[in-house]
């Protein structure tokens, strides 16, 4: 019982954070049709915000000392800014491009930033203990589990609410949710499209600012690559949802997240290191038996 | 379209004329085909610092058979392709010893360009048999000591100095030098008495979490007095991060990718914790040349070294030069013969052995850091009892 | 109504002008005699027929593949298993058949069945995969350049793992790789003149109404799926040779955006624009890296810090496409038509 729950809150947590790196993306997609590669890069780059550049092994840390409650504004608007900023300078000029074309866009941005990370950083991963207390484990029925990972769990519902009320209730919401539903139409309808982007990149930012901020807390590491596996499978989790479709990208990246501790779970020894081969069967399997996702956005139906 | 094809033709033509510099006749040249950006370079550039220290040293005394040493670099961009390039570039500048990127991987293209010319190539620290003799070709050498001497190490240390008597294998399967470093722990652990393997289990460098590895470690019915902890930076950080968060109070014991303080501000209180060097970067070294070493590399640098993984690019010009004395040429089957005669070689960082089969060490002394309350010492001195079989090595 | 030439003819000029520029380029290593610049144009010639079997399947079908680096690892190992010294073999890779072990092939035997093997695997993963389009087909290639990339860094006896595998004979002159690149070039050309070829094309643009003519697509994506598979699978087993060494990340997710940004930055739904991205890209990084090292201008040394190219060619990279959505070619094929060059567009006339 006491293990049981213990990989129910591993597999959450987990899920949690593709969650969240997943609804980032899609949120992109819906409104522009663009997967935006760089998503993972503004993940890396918010983390290194935290730091001074220098390329002594040892972190200076500089931002990261602030007190949580000017700490986590100053990083999510570091997580906006650049999100908004790589709208205005580049994707703001693909609006009729056709989605590979962007992709690779997003992807040679992403280049960008990863590079220049590393020549202000330099690759060596550097080491931060961010809210130390959180790595505390706490006892819930027996089980002891990392604070850490009931926070991040619970942050995500909390992220998630705020969103679909954002979403649901307010009038760039509506404006946010036409738009993902049928752009032109939207459009025509008056809907200010620019700005409506804009804020959803400014969203996407912010989300992307949050992983960083639970990743480091949790691993302690900030590295110019750990923005990138999560990306990758926040991608397929929105594909697996249902491009566009936000309930869907949640509920993708908390099935993936389970399926991964599961496997690491089930799995006897020897195949065990096998563990991603049959994530990424399973997801293959999922788009045969599911081509437009487990949520299909009316938006995407095709006809053939 | 024309416009297109006369510019690309214009551009090669721009490449091709700028051509490569060529060295004095008289001066012996070494070539480093090394990472000097990207991923690898973090890892290069401290080592081949302290090689330029030796040279400088070599120089100043006089030189090599009379003559100065010069260098020459060429960036791998820590790429396999301009790896390769890299080596050739260097073997065209005149190197008679090409230097190669610590890994063994990123390094490998460079040592086979080296190896097809006939010239002696040096790993600056890789620490897979394949880097030498097994993997490239008889001309080819490493500086560092095995992987699987540190988890040897680690075990044979651990059970007869902390009476550690059931171990837990946890390894990271990004890299071979994880895997080696567990190879070493397993051909020791039979070896001792009494000794007892309660669980293993593997993850993904890249895993941003191994929770699910925590809770089967946490499950067993009996916490194990030692993890022999298979990884490398940066998940190994978050690994020992998640380990102590939940709770697990076992010691740690770990292979040389975790020397350094560096990275211990993420873990301020930890303890327990058991890292093999080759010298001490915390200034406590019990040989105070390597102190010295120590700042000599910070008047060079600007910084203190930040991992022992400074010191193997030290000893490689050191051992490299002696044989080439030894011989009297640089030529390279001469050198390699008396690089090969040298057994248990006194160098700053440890004795270097090399043979005809094993261009490596299969054994070595280790210095053995502790980490208390986020502090790292030394606190001893451990050569395993016999050396690691080159047979067993090569089956894994 | 006049005499039309058939498509073979109208169409012959552009294989032919790009094929000219690949040996152009061997004529130059040729003329230079330096190692590393040999280096840098097989490089070059080995991206060329990656990027040329990328283009047959997401030009012809417009489906963007995250996978085909996979046929890469594919080919490169099954040509290091061929042409590995037996002895060698049986030390690294000790879980191969016998007979495997026991081969030792040329590496133009090996090239030559690395390529097989991956155009036989694609057509067994192709069945399955090709029947989904758009970007749940892409998510799959990409799942299955997972799997292939996972089951390669954990396979200890047959792949050796993460380790590199080594021994593979080193070939470092260029004709042969020029030669792949222009048997590449061949091979998608005549694909994309061909029935098949058309029809798929025709898909891309128009799905409802090809099907409706009575196009398989399914089948057409999937002839187009194998024979770009055992282009890339060719390209995966040159590398293999070029370098000497092989380990599964190389063929991952880096190799994957180098490919397909090369497409894509030279016009996707071309063959011109799949070697002239190449071209181009390769020229423009051999410039930079140039003035990473130094370049002497009018007396003083002008430089670069090391680093800087990569993240100079992410911005010419963003550069280009905002000035070319559809990349340098604009998605047109080279032709001879008399001296200027001109271009067709690829939608119309293949």
């Amino acid at each position: 019982m006491t293990a049981l729950l213990q990989i129910l809150f591993d597999a959450l947590s987990l899920g949690s954070l593709y969650a969240l790196a997943a609804i980032g993306i899609a949120l992109i997609f819906g409104v522009m049709r663009l997967v935006n590669f760089a998503h993972g890069d503004y993940i890396s780059f918010c983390v290194f915000a935290l730091l001074w550049p220098s390329i002594e092994a040892t972190a200076f840390v500089f931002a990261g000392q602030l007190p949580p409650y000017l700490l986590i504004p100053v990083i999510l608007t570091v997580g906006a800014c650049l999100s908004m900023l790589s709208e205005i300078l580049v994707f703001r000029r693909f609006r009729n491009a056709n989605p590979a074309t962007m992709m690779i866009a997003s992807f040679a941005l992403g280049f960008v930033i990863k590079y220049t990370l590393l020549m202000l950083f330099s690759s060596r991963p550097k080491s931060i203990d961010l809210w130390p207390s959180l790595s505390l484990p706490v006892e819930i029925f027996d089980a002891r589990i990392p604070l850490l990972q009931v926070i991040t769990i619970v942050i995500t519902i909390v992220i998630l609410i705020a969103l679909v009320a954002f979403l649901k209730r307010t009038r760039f919401g509506l404006e946010m949710r036409a738009a993902a539903e049928n752009f032109t139409m939207a459009r025509m309808l008056g809907v200010r499209a620019n700005a409506v982007i804009l804020l959803a990149f400014a969203i996407s930012g912010m989300l992307a600012a949050s992983i960083g901020l639970i990743l480091v807390t949790q691993t302690g590491t900030v590295d110019i690559q750990m923005g990138s596996s999560v990306m990758l499978v926040a991608f397929i989790a929105t594909v697996i949802g249902g491009l566009g479709s936000l309930p869907g990208a949640v509920v993708a990246g908390f099935l993936i997240g389970g399926v991964s501790v599961l496997m690491q779970v089930i799995l006897p020894f020897d195949i065990r290191p096998f563990r991603d081969a049959f994530v990424y069967g399973a997801v293959i399997a999922v788009l045969i038996w599911r081509p437009n996702g487990l949520f299909m956005p009316r938006s995407a139906k095709q006809r053939v | 379209m024309k416009k297109l094809l006369t510019g690309f033709a214009g551009a090669t033509v721009i490449m091709a004329a700028l051509g490569v510099g060529i060295a004095k006749a008289d001066d012996i040249v070494v070539g480093f085909a090394t990472a000097s950006s990207g991923f690898m370079q973090a890892y290069d550039k401290p080592a081949q610092d302290a090689a330029m220290i030796r040279i400088d040293e070599i120089n100043k005394a006089g030189g090599l058979l009379g003559k100065q040493i010069k260098t020459v670099a060429a960036d791998t961009k820590t790429d396999r392709a301009e790896g390769a390039k890299a080596g050739l570039e260097v073997i065209d500048k005149g190197a008679s010893l090409v230097v190669v990127s610590c890994d063994y991987d990123f390094g490998a293209p460079a040592a086979l360009a080296a190896e097809a010319a006939g010239k002696v190539s040096f790993f600056l620290c890789a620490e897979s048999i394949k880097a030498g003799i097994q993997g490239v070709g008889p001309h080819s050498f490493s500086a560092s000591v095995l992987a699987a001497v540190q988890g040897a190490t680690m075990a044979e240390w651990s059970y007869n100095k902390k009476k550690a008597r059931t171990f837990y294998r946890l390894l990271d399967t990004w890299t071979e030098y994880n895997k080696g470093i567990c190879d070493g722990f397993d051909w020791m652990l039979p070896k001792l008495k009494d000794a007892k393997l309660l669980g293993q289990d593997t993850f993904k460098n890249e895993d941003t979490s191994i929770a699910a590895q925590i809770t089967r470690i946490k499950s067993l019915p009996q916490q194990p007095d030692a993890i022999m902890l298979c990884s490398m930076m940066p998940g190994v950080v978050s690994a020992v991060k998640q380990i102590r968060a939940a709770g697990i109070k076992s010691m740690i014991l770990n292979g040389s990718g975790v020397s350094g303080g560096y990275w211990l501000n993420a873990t301020p209180d930890l303890s327990d914790f058991y890292v093999p060097d080759q010298g001490s970067v915390y200034g406590d070294d019990p040989n105070s040349a390597v102190n010295d070493f120590n700042k000599k590399y910070k008047a060079a640098t600007g910084g203190e070294p930040s991992s022992q993984y400074v010191y193997p690019g030290y000893v490689m010009i050191d051992v490299w030069a002696k044989a080439v004395e030894r011989a009297k040429s640089t030529d390279a089957d001469a050198v390699v013969k008396e690089l090969e005669k040298m057994k248990d070689e006194k160098t700053l960082f440890g004795p270097r052995t090399f043979t005809s089969t094993l261009h490596h060490q299969n054994r070595g002394r280790y210095l053995i850091t502790e980490v208390k309350n986020g502090k790292p010492g030394v606190v001893d001195e451990w050569t395993i009892s016999e050396a690691i079989p080159v047979e067993y090595l090569m089956k894994k | 109504m006049t005499h039309r030439p058939s498509i073979f003819l109208r169409s012959l000029s552009t294989p032919l002008i790009l094929i000219l520029v690949l040996v152009a380029f061997l004529a130059l290593a040729t003329f230079m005699n330096s190692g590393p610049f040999n280096q840098v144009v097989i490089d070059g010639l080995v991206k060329v027929t990656l990027v040329v079997g990328l283009y047959v399947f997401i030009g012809n079908s417009g489906v963007l593949s995250f996978g085909h680096i996979g046929f890469t690892c594919l080919g490169a190992y099954a040509t290091a298993w061929l042409t590995i010294p037996p002895l060698m073999k049986k030390m690294a890779l000790p879980g191969l058949p016998e007979f495997i072990l026991e081969a030792k092939l040329p590496y133009g035997l090996g090239i030559g069945f690395g390529a097989l093997f991956a155009g036989a695997f694609a057509l067994v993963v192709g069945k399955i995969l090709m029947r989904l389009s758009g970007i749940a087909a892409s998510i799959a290639t990409f799942a299955m350049l997972a799997v292939i990339n996972t089951v390669y860094s954990n396979w200890e006896r047959v792949t050796g793992a993460t380790s590199s595998v080594v021994g593979i004979p080193i070939v470092r002159v260029v004709w042969p790789y020029c030669l792949a690149a222009v048997v590449s070039i061949v091979i998608a050309h005549l694909y994309a003149i061909s029935r098949s070829g058309l029809a798929l094309r025709a898909a891309r643009d128009e799905a409802i109404a090809a099907s409706a003519s009575g196009v398989d697509i399914g089948r057409e994506r999937l002839i187009a799926f194998v024979i770009s598979a055992v282009i890339t699978g060719m390209g995966g087993a040159l590398s293999a040779h070029s370098v000497g060494v092989v380990t599964p990340d190389t063929f991952y997710l880096n190799l994957t955006f180098i490919c397909l940004s090369m497409l894509v930055v030279g016009g996707m739904n071309s063959l011109s624009g799949a070697v002239m991205g190449v071209v181009v890209l390769s020229v423009i990084i051999q410039v930079l890296r140039q003035f990473e090292k130094g370049v002497s201008l009018g007396g003083t040394v002008v430089s670069i810090p090391n680093g800087l190219q990569e993240i100079a060619i992410g911005i010419v990279m963003v550069v280009i496409l905002i000035a070319r959505p559809t990349g340098l070619t604009r998605n047109q094929e080279i032709v001879w038509q008399g001296w200027p060059f001109k271009r067709v567009s690829a939608a119309t006339e293949p």
